[in-house]
């Protein structure tokens, strides 16, 4: 019976709804959980698989022997590597070309490259602007290598014993 | 072999991995297992090379043995029980993977065998997962084994495959082991490359990447590649192919087995030349001349513009006024389009042989020249007479096969021009003047005949003439008389022969009297196609004669026409009178020419050039010396705007209103010619026919010679790779020291050589064997292009 | 009522509370629903056939694709079916983080169902403090993996990397304060494990949160009590798994009744409603996302007592370390033909299911022996959830459609492949 009332009360005076009231008004006053992003920017781990880069060794040679292991494993058949001998007789690519939108961003082509060359970095805020900028060449996959390389190295280093 | 094993006495039953199986007495154990289809790993065993033993991979279990016994070299012995994925078996297989990549270095990112590596594949499937060696590796220098080979030695683990194929299949001993254990290294022996002219086969025999394709380098990885079945473009003995090919190249070219032809091996002409696919000079779009000048227009242009040439040289000097050459490694289905049209506007001049000098027996030649001998027994002759030609040179598999016979004892004699290179023991080489060479045969052919007036054929003892080879006839005749299982192969320096029909005759006496077969080797890789496809001014296409045969290669460059269309070959260097193609071709009003590449005469005398599909770009069919006919697809779209020809031939069959040239695909072609064929009945005998003259021996010098191994045919002659081989790099031309004597010429020195009017610059090459009044000077090459007969006076000074 | 006739309308595939590309057919009359029809296969990408193509490892990132919400549960169905079919376990940490992980996703997946049913039904606000919560763990995930969703972290015989020791940070910025910045890296100190366990010790009151705005919420009721009734036979009956039987009454949950990985050792209970009704399923789920909280503290506990391999030691299957491929020869090779050819599994078939968040994912496939798989199908839950859809909606009205949509917790990803 008191239970009837009790329901009664409860529901006449929205008993439940000023409950959620009280909630949501304490979080009006709580702090933020936003940032101000772009200009902020959220905690990103070293593992993160964003853009492709080719990498070079500190010598300035380029790392890329044209093995081609990340064009067989990648899923997507993202990759296109032609190559041929360079006049010094080594192997090189002569192209090397990831389609931006095959990429599935699963991260296989960094993990089978033997010589760390093809790597996916932190940068996930690029856009295109016209039909086939999708295709991201060697020379722009070198030179985002060479801008990032310092930060590339570090998370490399930092994930090795992972690995 | 088979029939052998069909022998209970002769088989024994051993037990693999608890299966029961049957193994020819004597054979090895590998060889019961690979036959069980039970797979015993392995590096240095191959069934085609000897025993070696040396790998110690294929080491498996034998009940009772003390120790794992290598499959490769323990005979098997009845009730032998044999576990190969025993726990013994596997530690030992392991082991010796183990010792096998100790010495490895880690290149599998860079090797080219990545993906195709018979080590990779056996470490995957036998080795351990990780190494415990972590001390130095060695190091091995590198071998420069030519401009077709690469190499890496490092990666060699020393199963001397490529050591025995060159020992026992190429004959040219180049490779061999040096130094023990950790020291040996393969190597050559004196600082020399590799000359076999089947080198090409150490690259597919190698496991590691120790070998590997030059030309292919680096170029693409073994998955990404497609393949598909070809066939050999450059001799008519139809080898088989696979084409490896990537985004519409072909990126290699390696051999199908065909046991009945080629085994597994194939020539490196037949490997290489892919190159010249892609060589600087491929013909990319339509090109007319207008005013002496070339434009490059759309097809429609071309084919409307080389459609009006022929219309009006048909309407203004009539049909016959038109002549058509195509090449002998065109495909059957060109060749019968070609022939369809060039008949279709009433012209009847149109022949794919243009390396023929002798056209006098067409009618009575069988339905297509053919060998009556199937490659696979030329294996079991024992005395060959090998009459005008070099088989290593034309024919590498035949001189292959030729080889394994010697091997078992054959005797094989030679009778040609100038004597050759030949890498196998030979019964004798008979150097003879072109114009002797009819006197000898006729008189073996008399040797024969001693004694059988009533077979004694009119005509054939003046053949003798004055000049009776006496000795060496009598050799010949008593060598293959007493033979068991005796051949001729008459070689193409008999096609060229401008007495050719004369030595066939006797050949088939010489034949019938000896019980021998006649395999008559014939030029490219499709004569026979073209004389079932109509492409010989004699027969339509079936085979069947026609009432007026028309003019032949020979004489539609001596009697010159108004228009020519030509297909596919480079009349300067490819006929058999250069010289009188040239100036034919140059005085025509108008010449139409499908080619693949852009030949350096073409631009001069062509008024309209189409582009078409080389090798691999274009489906067909070849049919070979043996009869077989053979198919293969189209793998690569013709580079920039080429077409297939047939398409060509149909467009321009259709715009000339020529009835029937309606096809979908070129399968509808091959039938229908098939169907015009029927089967296909290999015959070579031909009935004698009474010489018509006696040409007397001239008095001057004589040119011979045949095509180069590597000149033989547009697409070799820009194969660059072999054209860098040593091969291709003979002197141009060749005579014997008493002759340069007289001509107080050296050894690499530069002589002019003329015939008639022209005359060219070439390198000489001193060498005994060359016969008496010969100049030796093979076809192909850049001095010969442009000059007289292949075989015809010559003068040679000191230039 | 005479001139009331029957319409045909369609809903979606482009509408909001269509979750996706689902397209209904409703047969209605007046705001009555007769007869809902789902179309379905907007979103095929032959994910099972492309698989056939491709070496086994090849197809795990695409698993992530399936149920775009749950995404290592579908890696975990996968890779056990493999697992199955090559014979390997893998080492028990492998099984550790995999659970850890499940449950992870299995939070993440309720709460982006809370959130969409919530906001369905009229509910903007739960939307805002789901997606809060769901951001932590987007970062779990990405801290793993390296990505915040298609993680492609489970492989065949174990899990590609150990948990990472630290956590990434918050960088200091012109809108931080240093306290503000200490603040915000306050959980992000320590390792991975210590950032799911601060996560865990909070999260409880985050659940309370949403329970306080829904749970006696009187629209939440009217919107959800009575909907969509479902009797525990005729659950059974249609196929139903995960929270839409057990919210029928029927206690049946892949991780106590056929315990994988290391469910048997961990201590966690299997909530079931009493009615059958939308209701029912939000409690149950809720109570879900609690239950897995606790299962997540017994992993954290576990694996940061228990170092070790997370990986099969077997160079045939899995690749050895970047260390090792550099070094030796055996493992270069083993290293190339994994990446080119991957490993052939043994002739045969096996079936694997796990209890993923919306039910049970299973998968199927065909070995011939080869590198790739001969055939694969994929059993998703949401496909006979939806096949359900009109026996569900029929007799009710237009709006309680969105309701359905939204208990059965639609996500086109799996459902259409």
């Amino acid at each position: 019976m008191s239970s009837a009332v009790n329901e009664f009360i409860r529901s006449f005076f929205l008993v439940e709804l000023l409950k959620g009231l009280r909630l949501t008004g304490r979080n009006l006053f709580k702090r933020k959980v936003t940032i101000q992003y772009p200009e902020e920017k959220a905690p990103q781990s070293p593992r993160f698989r964003g853009l492709h880069a080719l990498r070079r060794y500190p010598n300035g040679e380029e790392r890329c022997i044209a093995c081609k292991l990340c064009e067989a494993v990648c899923p997507a058949l993202a990759i296109t590597i032609e190559s041929e001998p360079r006049e010094d007789g080594q192997r090189r690519t002569t192209r090397y070309d990831i389609d931006l939108f095959k990429c599935i961003y699963c991260g296989f082509c960094e993990e089978s490259c033997p010589v760390d060359s093809i790597v996916e970095t932190r940068i996930h805020e690029y856009h295109m602007e016209a039909r086939g900028e999708n295709i991201i060449t060697k020379q722009a996959l070198l030179a985002i290598g060479d801008k990032y390389e310092q930060q590339l190295a570090r998370d490399r280093a930092m994930d090795a014993p992972y690995r | 072999m088979n029939a052998k094993v069909d022998n209970a006495t002769d088989t024994v039953t051993i037990e693999v991995d608890g299966v029961e199986i049957q193994a020819r007495k004597g054979a090895m154990l590998i060889e019961a297992t690979d036959n069980a289809d039970i797979h015993v790993p392995r590096f240095c065993y191959h069934r085609k090379l000897s025993i070696a033993a040396n790998c110690r991979m294929c080491l498996v279990d034998v009940e009772k043995a003390p120790k794992p016994l290598p499959a490769c070299a323990t005979p098997v012995a009845d009730g032998m029980k044999v576990r190969t994925r025993s726990e013994r078996a596997l530690k030992a297989q392991k082991g010796v993977m183990e010792f096998l990549l100790i010495n490895h270095p880690l290149d599998c990112p860079i090797c080219d065998q990545g993906g195709e590596c018979e080590l990779q594949d056996l470490a995957m499937g036998y080795g351990r997962g990780v190494s415990r060696f972590s001390e130095r590796k060695r190091v091995v220098r590198d071998e420069n084994l030519g401009p077709l080979i690469a190499t890496e030695m490092t990666r060699c683990i020393h199963c001397t495959r490529c050591v025995r194929f060159l020992d026992e299949v190429a004959g040219q001993p180049e490779l061999g082991g040096m130094g023990r254990g950790e020291h040996m290294t393969i190597s050559t022996y004196v600082e020399r490359g590799v000359s076999s002219e089947m080198s090409g086969n150490i690259i597919d025999l190698c496991p590691v990447g120790a070998l590997t394709s030059k030309p292919f380098r680096f170029s693409a990885r073994a998955w990404e590649m497609l393949s598909h079945p070809a066939v050999s473009p450059h001799d008519c003995t139809g080898s088989n192919l696979q084409i490896h090919h990537l985004n519409g190249r072909v990126k290699r070219v390696v051999p199908r087995e065909q046991e009945e032809i080629n085994e597994c091996w194939i020539a490196d002409r037949d490997r290489f030349s892919y190159q010249g696919l892609y060589s600087g000079d491929r013909l990319t779009a339509p090109m007319v001349k207008r005013d002496g000048e070339w434009h490059e227009v759309d097809w429609e242009t071309a084919l409307g513009e080389a459609a009006e040439c022929l219309r009006n040289t048909v309407r203004e000097h009539g049909p016959d006024a038109l002549g058509a050459l195509i090449s002998p490694s065109a495909t059957v289905e060109e060749m019968y389009l070609l022939g369809r049209l060039v008949r279709g506007l009433g012209s009847r001049n149109i022949d794919a042989r243009i390396r023929t000098g002798d056209f006098s027996d067409q009618i009575a030649r069988p339905p297509f020249p053919a060998s009556g001998l199937p490659l696979a027994d030329i294996d079991r002759l024992d005395t060959v007479l090998v009459f005008g030609g070099n088989p290593r040179n034309d024919h590498p598999i035949i001189n292959h096969r030729l080889r394994k016979a010697t091997l078992n004892g054959a005797r094989i004699h030679f009778v040609d021009p100038c004597s050759h290179d030949i890498n196998y023991p030979v019964a004798g080489q008979y150097p003879t003047h072109p114009d002797d060479m009819v006197a000898l045969l006729a008189a073996v052919a008399e040797s024969l005949l001693e004694g059988d007036d009533a077979g004694f054929p009119d005509g054939l003892r003046e053949l003798i003439g004055e000049t009776p080879a006496g000795g060496l006839a009598g050799k010949l005749a008593a060598a293959l008389a007493e033979s068991d299982n005796p051949a001729i192969l008459l070689g193409p320096m008999v096609e060229a022969h401008p007495r050719g029909a004369v030595l066939r005759s006797i050949a088939q006496i010489i034949a019938r009297k000896a019980r021998a077969r006649v395999a008559i080797l014939t030029d490219g890789a499709n004569t026979a196609g073209a004389w079932l496809a109509g492409a010989v001014p004699h027969r339509e296409a079936g085979g069947g004669a026609v009432d007026r045969p028309g003019l032949d290669a020979r004489a539609m460059m001596e009697q010159p026409l108004r228009a020519y269309l030509l297909h596919a070959l480079e009349p300067e260097q490819d006929c058999w009178d250069a010289a009188a193609a040239r100036a034919a071709l140059e005085q025509a009003d108008s010449v139409v020419v499908m080619t693949t590449f852009l030949g350096e005469g073409m631009q001069r005398y062509a008024d309209v050039l189409l582009p078409v599909g080389g090798f691999g770009e274009t489906s067909g069919s070849f049919v070979s010396v043996e009869g077989r006919w053979q198919s293969f697809p189209g793998v690569a779209p013709p580079q920039g705007q080429g077409r297939p020809a047939w398409k060509v031939l149909r467009v321009l069959g259709n715009l000339l209103e020529v009835d029937g040239f309606d096809y979908h695909a070129s399968d509808e072609i091959t039938d229908e010619v098939r169907g015009l064929c029927g089967e296909l009945q290999v015959q070579t005998e031909q009935p004698w026919q009474v010489p018509e003259y006696l040409r007397t021996q001239g008095q001057g010098l004589v040119r011979a010679g045949t095509a180069g191994i590597y000149a033989g045919d547009p697409l070799v002659r820009r194969a660059e790779a072999l054209q860098a081989t040593p091969l291709a790099r003979e002197p141009d031309v060749i005579i014997g020291p008493g002759l340069a004597r007289e001509l107080e010429l050296q050894d690499g020195s530069v002589a002019e050589v003329r015939q008639g009017d022209v005359a060219a610059r070439a390198v000489v090459g001193i060498r005994e064997g060359v016969a008496e009044g010969v100049v030796w000077m093979p076809s192909g090459s850049a001095a010969a292009a442009g000059l007289g007969p292949l075989i015809g006076p010559v003068t040679l000074t000191r230039a | 009522m005479g001139d009331i006739r029957s319409y045909t309308m369609n809903f979606g595939p482009q509408h909001p509370a269509a979750h996706g590309v689902l397209r209904l057919v409703l047969e209605m009359e007046g705001e009555v629903i007769r007869r809902a029809d789902p179309h379905v296969g907007l979103l095929h990408r032959a994910t099972e056939k492309l698989a056939e193509s491709k070496p086994y490892n090849q197809s795990i990132g695409y698993m992530d694709r399936l149920d775009y919400v749950s995404m290592m549960c579908n890696e975990h169905g996968y890779v056990l079916a493999i697992e199955k079919l090559l014979g390997v376990t893998p080492p028990r940490r492998a099984r550790y983080i995999r659970v850890l992980f499940d449950e992870i996703t299995r939070i993440l997946n309720h709460l982006m169902w809370l959130g969409a049913h919530g906001l369905d039904v009229g509910a903007m606000t739960v939307f805002l403090y789901c997606f809060r919560e769901r951001e932590d763990l987007m970062d779990c995930y990405e801290a793993v993996s390296g990505a915040r969703m298609h993680a492609t972290y489970y492989r065949p015989g174990g899990v590609y990397r150990d948990l990472p020791a630290q956590m990434p940070r918050y960088e200091p910025s012109p809108y931080r304060s240093d306290a503000d910045l200490e603040r915000l890296n306050a959980a992000r100190q320590g390792s991975l494990l210590d950032f799911i366990e601060e996560f865990t010790e909070r999260f409880p009151a985050c659940v309370d949160e949403y329970e306080t705005l829904l749970t006696d919420n009187r629209i939440w009721k009217q919107r959800l009590v009575g909907i969509g009734t479902v009797t525990p036979e005729r659950a059974l009956e249609l196929g139903f798994t995960g929270p839409m039987l057990r919210g029928s009454g029927v206690e049946w949950d892949l991780r106590k009744s056929q315990p994988y990985e290391v469910y048997d050792e961990l201590d966690f209970d299997i909530p079931v409603g009493s009615n059958g009704d939308c209701y029912d399923r939000y409690l149950v789920r809720v109570e879900e996302m609690r239950q897995s909280n606790r299962i997540i503290r017994q992993c954290v506990e576990w694996l940061r007592n228990n170092p070790g391999p997370v990986m099969i030691d077997d160079h045939k299957i899995v690749p050895p370390t970047r260390e090792e491929m550099k070094d030796d020869m055996e493992s270069l090779i083993h290293h190339f033909k994994l990446f080119t050819e991957g490993y052939c599994v043994p002739e045969g078939e096996a079936y694997a299911a796990v209890e993923a968040p919306k039910g049970e994912f299973g998968c199927y496939i065909v070995s011939d022996g080869a590198n790739k798989p001969y055939r694969l199908k994929v059993r998703a839950p949401g496909f006979a959830h939806l096949a359900a859809m009109d026996e569900m909606a029929r007799g009710h009205m237009l709006a309680d459609v969105v309701a359905l949509i939204g208990t059965q917790d639609i996500v086109f990803g799996e459902i259409d492949r």
